[in-house]
């Protein structure tokens, strides 16, 4: 199998673009019949096959172009030469020259593929550029030891061999192939970039050049040092490269990652224990999750044709019949989606969780066409027209200016929606209620809970706090309860997340 | 009859071929075609409205000589109307005609069970393919030589026909209970979807498709495509109108001008002998590129800065 092609979807998917395997072999095929030959070409035809979204388009350009990019060794190679300080008046010109073979061979390599059979056929290519770079890239440096030039050694480690042959494409290839032999792709974090570089040089032999470095510095015969002083500055060299190549491998894979983990993080933490730098991050998520939901459970939207003869299936039925038409068909009844009452306590109790919950529900208006919100502390108004008409920030920070602060009357909400729109709740009505119930003592006038409770068709009760502080001191969860269809504790993400779920699935 | 294999041989020659047949198009379409041809895959067309989503199958169908068969998708879209029907009107004609030979058929039978063996023998007639009215998605399996199916605004269609669509476009096949299973016979149609994202569609469709989403074009796309379409335009002005509709499209508006918006407007001007763009003449042929009173409203305010910038560029 194509394991560029298989690296490659691994970092796509990373970039949070889906790839089913179907399309994986989809890639498969595409790429036995286009080849690596033609970087863009390549390019085009796998953005058909592999992204679906608009968005996934935009992903999959920027993964591509990080992705299929062979730079490594001849960009780097001149910055070494700048770095020895042995920049000539040649280098101009073999900048271009390595730029246009490292042109050549992008299209034909990926960083991985060089041991594919693809990637013989780049290096070809190749090669006269970096043939004549090598004399420039390790000019001779003025090291603890002046020896001067002149014959060296042959270096006997397999390594060692390698770097004195100048071998890029070669030293390339080991270095990816050390780089899957440790699984670099699994890199997570940073600072594991070191631990990779180091894991990366041993697979690739260092170990025994080290050994032969030392045999070769306690040796008399000149050559011999010499060699040790080379391949000692040739070993900074590739070091460099490999950490190189394991910020790429990063960035590729880890970045996204990393921020993934992050997320999910995020969705377990307690909402009041969110840092104010991450309120960004949790808004992308709560919006994501919106979309999410949108897209499940948009099929229910759909209007059906209620009340109208199904001709062909009335006449397929009663075939049977003789063909006399009395058993009639008719087409399928509409579904309808959820009309929700969403009220949401913003009270001085819950001012840390008031904001997300708020979040929360302007994104709910996206999921749901017919949610109506309510915010109150004491005095309870109607948010809906302010959320329609601003945009979330504004939305959440004019609902807090105008209705949070105040201490919690429970009992005077309730009194104001039964005054204002108990009347519009149906049997189909969902109502949610985020709050805590703590009602400084006063009256909790359950008994208009229970009114909500007989004319609704469910009553939800999404409490941040923990289930054993419900009943704790000013709570009046016990007595609320026992109106509500059902009580959840909620104060994540993931709550929110599963029982918008449940609510959108059971209706 | 057109050579197909040598026509889709490369993307470059797809590309001319298209062009030949006055569809001027990118790279990226072009590789489309050819991977959509290669693969047998189908396509899934996304885009803004007016960007040549349909023009694509047809002028591939066209370029290949192939019959297009064409389904509109609209709400409510069944399988009745768009795989296959039972002659309904025939079936109940024919078993009233029967009724006279069926004693026929049964003289001399003995008791029930004889009598069922007997009209065994003569099988499903009535679910027979005599019977059988295919519709769009039918007939394009059917076609002998292949042929270029063009599924239009599928994201109109309900959830249940996009289910019912998986079959076809993943195996070319479809299952009729009566019947079996009908495969592609020889060629399997070349099949474009397209989708005005009026909603999301499903990741099974998705899945089984080549994605291709066609943005607005570039200005020198734009201007190869108006001079391909509406050959007499002046070079001139051409370059004018493409740059006043690009300026157009970085605005605000409810609905941007789409290709084929420009390309009226092409002809509109070479109706009323112009060479060149002012203020006066885009006001009074605004309404050819825009659909909506509030767009006209907010572009007539700026409109002479912009048809200044467009004839300057």
């Amino acid at each position: 199998m194509d394991r560029t092609l298989s690296n490659f979807i691994r970092a796509l998917r990373n970039a949070e673009v889906r790839v089913s395997t179907a399309e994986t072999l989809d890639a498969f095929n595409t790429v036995q019949l286009v080849g690596y030959r033609d970087r863009n070409f390549l390019k085009r035809a796998l953005s058909l096959v592999l992204p679906k979204t608009a968005d996934e388009k935009e992903a999959f350009d920027d993964c591509f172009e990080q992705f299929f990019s062979f730079k490594k060794f001849d960009d780097d190679a001149t910055a070494a030469n700048e770095g020895a300080g042995a920049g000539d008046a040649e280098g101009g010109g073999e900048h271009a020259d390595t730029g246009e073979a490292a042109e050549s061979a992008e299209g034909a390599e990926g960083p991985e593929g060089s041991e594919g059979s693809e990637g013989r056929r780049g290096s070809g290519g190749g090669e006269g550029g970096r043939k004549r770079k090598s004399k420039t890239a390790f000019g001779p440096e003025a090291e603890e030891e002046e020896l001067g030039a002149g014959a060296m050694a042959d270096a006997r480690s397999e390594l060692g061999q390698l770097l004195m042959n100048d071998d890029r494409t070669a030293l390339s290839m080991a270095m990816s192939a050390a780089g899957q032999e440790v699984n670099v792709q699994e890199i997570m974090v940073f600072t594991q970039k070191g631990l990779y570089t180091r894991r990366i040089m041993e697979v690739m032999g260092l170990a025994e050049m080290q050994r032969e470095m030392i045999d070769l510095r306690q040796s008399t015969e000149t050559p011999d040092r010499r060699l040790a002083q080379e391949l000692k500055r040739r070993r900074e060299w590739l070091r460099e490269h490999v950490r190189d190549y394991v910020e790429q491998q990063f960035l590729l894979h880890a970045d996204v990652t990393g921020r993934r983990l992050r997320e999910e993080l995020l969705r377990k933490v307690k909402l009041s224990n969110v840092e104010h730098r991450n309120f960004r991050l949790i808004q992308e998520v709560v919006f994501r999750m919106a979309k999410r939901l949108v897209a499940l459970h948009s099929r229910r939207r759909k209007v059906f044709k209620r009340g109208q003869l199904n001709v062909p299936r009335t006449l397929r039925h009663n075939m049977a019949y003789d063909g006399a038409i009395f058993d009639l068909r008719w087409k399928s009844v509409k579904i309808d989606r959820p009309k929700v009452f969403a009220i949401c306590d913003v009270s001085g109790s819950v001012a840390n969780y008031a904001r997300f919950m708020l979040m929360f529900l302007y994104s709910l208006e996206d999921v749901m066409p017919k949610v109506r919100s309510f915010a109150f502390s004491s005095d309870l108004a109607e948010v809906t027209e302010l959320f329609d008409r601003n945009n979330i920030e504004d939305a959440i920070a004019k609902t807090l200016r105008d209705y949070a602060g105040g201490s919690t009357d429970y009992g005077q909400a309730f009194e104001d929606f039964k005054r204002n729109c108990l009347d519009d709740v149906d049997n189909r009505t969902t109502i949610i209620i985020l709050g805590d119930a703590r009602n400084n003592y006063g009256d909790p006038k359950a008994e208009i809970l229970k009114e909500m409770y007989d004319r609704c068709k469910r009553l939800i009760w999404l409490n941040p706090e923990s289930r054993n502080t419900w009943n704790v001191g000013d709570a009046e969860m016990r007595r609320y309860s026992a109106y509500c269809h059902q009580v959840e504790e909620c104060n994540s993400l993931m709550h929110l997340e599963r029982i918008v779920g449940n609510l959108l699935r059971s209706v | 009859m057109a050579d197909i294999g040598q026509i889709a041989a490369s993307v470059d020659s797809l590309k001319e071929h298209l062009g030949i047949h006055h569809y001027i198009c990118s790279d990226q379409i072009a590789t489309a075609v050819y991977l959509a041809f290669h693969l047998k895959k189908p396509v899934l067309i996304e885009g803004p409205p007016g960007v040549g989503k349909t023009e694509l199958a047809k002028t591939t169908a066209e370029m290949f000589e192939l019959p297009l068969i064409r389904l509109q998708c609209y709400e409510g879209l069944d399988e009745a109307k768009a795989l296959y029907e039972w002659k309904y009107g025939k079936q109940l004609l024919y078993t009233q005609v029967l009724k006279e030979t069926l004693e026929e058929v049964l003289q001399g039978a003995k008791g029930f069970a004889q009598s069922i063996e007997r009209l065994h023998e003569f099988g499903d007639i009535f679910f027979s393919e005599e019977f059988l009215e295919p519709r769009p998605l039918l007939k394009a399996l059917r076609e002998e030589h292949g042929c270029v199916l063009l599924i239009d605004e599928v994201d109109k269609s309900d959830h249940e026909f996009e289910a019912l669509l998986l079959e076809i476009l993943s195996d070319y096949q479809v299952s009729i209970p009566e019947i079996g299973t009908i495969k592609a016979t020889h060629e399997p149609p070349i099949v474009f979807l397209t989708s005005n994202n009026t909603r999301e569609i499903s990741d099974a469709l998705k899945r089984r498709c080549l994605h291709l989403y066609i943005p607005f074009p570039d200005v020198e796309l734009e201007q190869r495509i108006i001079h391909a379409r509406v050959p007499e335009i002046p070079p001139e002005l051409r370059k004018q109108l493409v740059a006043f509709i690009h300026e157009l499209r970085d605005l605000d508006l409810k609905k941007s001008p789409a290709i084929s918006e420009t390309i009226d407007w092409a002809r509109t001007l070479l109706l009323l002998h112009t060479d060149r763009l002012d203020p006066k003449l885009v006001r009074d042929t605004l309404n050819v590129i825009l659909k909506f009173q509030e767009d006209i409203e907010n572009v007539e305010t700026e409109l002479t800065t912009l048809t200044s910038k467009a004839v300057k560029s």
